[in-house]
């Protein structure tokens, strides 16, 4: 017999390191004459989409197309140390370096402005600077890129920011852990074939909160992967050791979840702003996995009324505790 | 902030790596191809506890076609590293710790080569008894995988409030064990790079990796060499998830282009990958949960066992950040947790996307839903009644002052619930 369940899990999470670990990070901002754009950071994008998201913040701050941004990343040469990718951390604090260094020289580049156009209502927009209640005076932003170096002012600007808290209290573990947190919930759908212990993820509703949705495309694509990766957690994917070798070597022995797998995903995005973030933004990037398996258990427990707690919940397990649930129901009867 | 503010932020512009990626123009570690370079290959242990009596790599140094062979004595700087504690061994000295511990190394005009060179190294272990049980690893007298240290990582505590008196509140309690699996980020890319001196002297290394920073640091203290004498550059990475966040080829196509002066490539295989890169940790996970007839939690006590694998890398943290994690996003003013990260020989288990609360989250979420069903209240709305709020203390103690987006989760998925006929017959009683 198929039966259905609905099932829920929430999280939050520490953004960043905690613990007094170095928790930094850098950019570094120069425009050149001809007013295009080059950004330096340590920051990593190893796929999960900071490179854009840091160019949308630079081109927000200087009005110019985010498109146009040479960004080089991850080279301990020419890029300023802006920590690793890893705790969600990447948007909230590189992020906010990104704006710190494009705020300083675009404030650099006002004072020219305003003093060529005499004028103190400027704004940077679509590559151009302009009066708001004179848009007719105005200066391309290659063109006062030029004037910038010309009179001889800095078009280069270095951000710093720091998000380090204090390690808890060894013997009491209180204190300020983490900068800022990120909260989820999600919903599952699960289908369990009750002869065979066969379970199928038929839908997740997801609601995270990021503080602000830089690229809400990205955030959506962040938490279909995290739903992805938490399916195949809480089903399927298990190193098995024995005395200390691993059994499965191949992918064909250690299985992930296929895009036969993975169910509809819905995302909801919830924008409570971070003080400390960029436009309120903080992380997804682990928040997008953490709830999904929490909510596939508690499916499988709504269905049959069986609860895993080894996982993972894959065919023989669940097999195994139907069976023994049925016998402990003839038992009582 | 209005959204009609902003030009470029919050718009769906596309990624600006996606043409690349679709193209296949995008250059890989494995792509990169340069004169003159050699293959390197990494000799494991194979066996997770033993002492190497005796390894002899002359027949393998007197092929054809190797340039050279490795192993911990040719190390110049310190044989070790770690991000957190440099208890990580470039290469095995006297033992190895689990069977994915590097033994030597090779470097060879080919891969075939390099492979006909790994198999000719001949190593004498003495097997020694298998650390794999976390119980068993922290019982008295128990066999050590760092001789010189305990088994026990580090003992973190949470403690707030009195529990003794917040379960005596409780009208219900729920009390389980859970353990979760150790499982591979399994990235499309595994783990690589290309390492070669440049003309200025400097060693640069190319690889997948989350930190290049971090690399260099390692990298600079195994070579015995400056940081400034170090490039390390992120090549373009295929997914890392944590995975990346400890040295993986780094250091050792460090020592094989130092070593040889000639650029270097080391490529993993899937299987070298899940032999012997970092895992997620498995966690077993104690709790009790209290709570009374009107819904409130009122006491939690639970105990966390990490499972780190023979070197810390980033395992202490993980397994603390579980610890702090375990309440969940919920007040609870009395509460007490205890978590160990603990040595074995099974995998090196560091970084993992959720870095521990992935784990907390299963034991948290799974006795939040056993309460709410022993209180015959809907489980959305347990957690609803239960979720942290501005002005409310988490479990350890910092007080929630901003951004505090739990409950607007959870009233989203209430009213998607509440819309949605397929989901309302599920969940007849959530109002």
């Amino acid at each position: 017999m198929k039966k259905r369940g609905i099932g829920i899990g929430s999280m939050f999470y520490g953004i960043g390191y905690g613990f007094s670990r170095q928790d930094i990070g850098a950019a570094t901002v120069e425009i050149c004459e001809d007013g295009s754009v080059i950004v330096r950071s340590g920051e990593v994008d190893y796929g999960q989409g900071s490179d854009t998201i840091f160019c949308q913040i630079i081109a927000e701050e200087l009005g110019v197309d985010y498109a146009e941004i040479k960004l080089i990343t991850a080279d301990t040469l020419t890029t300023p140390n802006a920590g690793p990718t890893s705790a969600s951390r990447v948007t909230y604090v590189t992020g906010k370096a990104m704006m710190k260094a494009a705020t300083e020289v675009r404030e650099t580049m006002r004072e020219v402005a305003e003093e060529k156009l005499g004028m103190q209502d400027l704004m940077f927009a679509n590559g151009q600077v302009f009066s708001m209640s004179h848009p007719e005076k105005n200066i391309s932003f290659a063109r006062l890129a030029k004037a910038t170096h010309l009179a001889g002012r800095s078009v280069v600007a270095t951000a710093w920011q720091d998000i380090t808290t204090k390690d808890v209290d060894p013997e009491t573990g209180q204190g300020d852990a983490y900068s800022t947190y990120a909260w989820a919930s999600q919903i599952a759908v699960v289908e369990v074939d009750t002869e065979t212990g066969k379970i199928e993820v038929l839908r997740v509703v997801a609601a995270h909160d990021v503080g602000k949705a830089i690229n809400p495309k990205n955030v959506e694509a962040q938490i279909e992967g995290g739903v992805a990766t938490g399916l195949g957690y809480a089903l399927e994917e298990q190193i098995l050791i024995n005395k200390g070798i691993v059994q499965n070597t191949t992918l064909s022995e250690y299985m992930v979840p296929t895009s036969m797998d993975v169910p509809v995903i819905e995302s909801h995005i919830v924008e409570v702003p971070a003080l400390e973030g960029p436009y309120g933004a903080k992380g997804v990037g682990e928040p997008a996995l953490i709830p999904t398996a929490p909510a596939i258990l508690n499916a499988i427990a709504n269905a049959v009324g069986v609860r895993v707690t080894a996982l993972p919940a894959n065919l023989e397990n669940l097999h195994r505790l139907i069976r023994e649930q049925e016998n402990n129901n003839k038992d009582k009867s | 902030m209005n959204i009609d503010e902003f030009s470029c932020v919050g718009k769906s512009v596309p990624k600006v790596d996606a043409l690349s990626k679709v193209l296949g123009t995008a250059r890989y570690a494995e792509d990169i191809k340069m004169s003159n370079m050699l293959y390197g290959k990494v000799l494991r242990a194979g066996v997770p506890h033993a002492v190497i009596e005796e390894l002899d790599v002359s027949s393998a140094r007197a092929m054809g076609g190797v340039a050279c062979v490795l192993t911990a004595r040719d190390v110049p700087g310190i044989n070790r590293y770690g991000i957190a504690f440099a208890d990580h061994y470039a290469l095995a000295e006297d033992k190895v710790r689990y069977a994915g511990d590097p033994v030597a190394l090779v470097a060879a005009e080919t891969e075939e080569i390099a492979a006909e060179a790994i198999k000719a190294i001949k190593v004498k272990y003495r097997l020694l008894p298998v650390v794999s049980d976390l119980h068993e690893a922290l019982a008295e007298g128990a066999d050590r995988v760092h001789d010189e240290r305990e088994n026990l990582i580090l003992h973190s505590k949470t403690r707030k409030g009195n529990i003794q008196e917040g379960f005596r509140k409780a009208d219900v309690i729920v009390e389980e064990t859970y353990t979760t699996q150790t499982v591979d980020h399994v990235y499309m890319e595994t783990e690589s790079g290309v390492a070669h001196i440049d003309e200025t002297g400097m060693l640069v290394i190319q690889s997948a990796n989350q930190c290049p920073f971090r690399d260099r640091r390692q990298v600079a203290m195994v070579l015995g060499i400056r940081e400034n004498q170090v490039r390390v550059i992120k090549a373009v990475t295929g997914g890392a998830f944590g995975g990346k966040d400890d040295v993986t080829v780094e250091v050792h196509l460090a020592l094989l282009a130092m070593a040889t002066k000639r650029p270097v490539r080391l490529v993993m295989s899937r299987e070298e990958s899940l032999v012997s890169q970092s895992k997620r940790h498995p966690i077993e996970i104690w709790s009790r949960w209290g709570a009374t007839k009107e819904g409130k939690l009122c006491a939690m006590e639970g105990r966390v066992y990490g499972d780190s694998g023979p070197y810390i890398g980033l395992g202490a943290f993980v397994v603390k950040k579980c610890g702090i994690h375990l309440s969940g996003p919920y007040y609870i003013p009395n509460l007490k947790v205890d978590s160990y990260s603990v040595y074995t020989n099974n995998t090196f288990n560091s970084a993992m996307r959720g870095f521990g609360v992935t784990q907390a989250a299963v034991a948290h979420e799974s006795q939040i839903d056993r309460l709410a069903s022993k209180l015959g209240i809907n489980p959305l709305r347990f957690r609803l009644i239960n979720a942290l709020d501005v002005g409310l203390t988490n479990a350890t103690g910092q007080k929630c002052d901003e951004s505090v987006g739990i409950k607007p989760t959870l009233e989203i998925l209430r009213q998607v619930v509440l819309k949605d006929p397929e989901l309302k017959n599920m969940w007849e009683d959530l109002d």
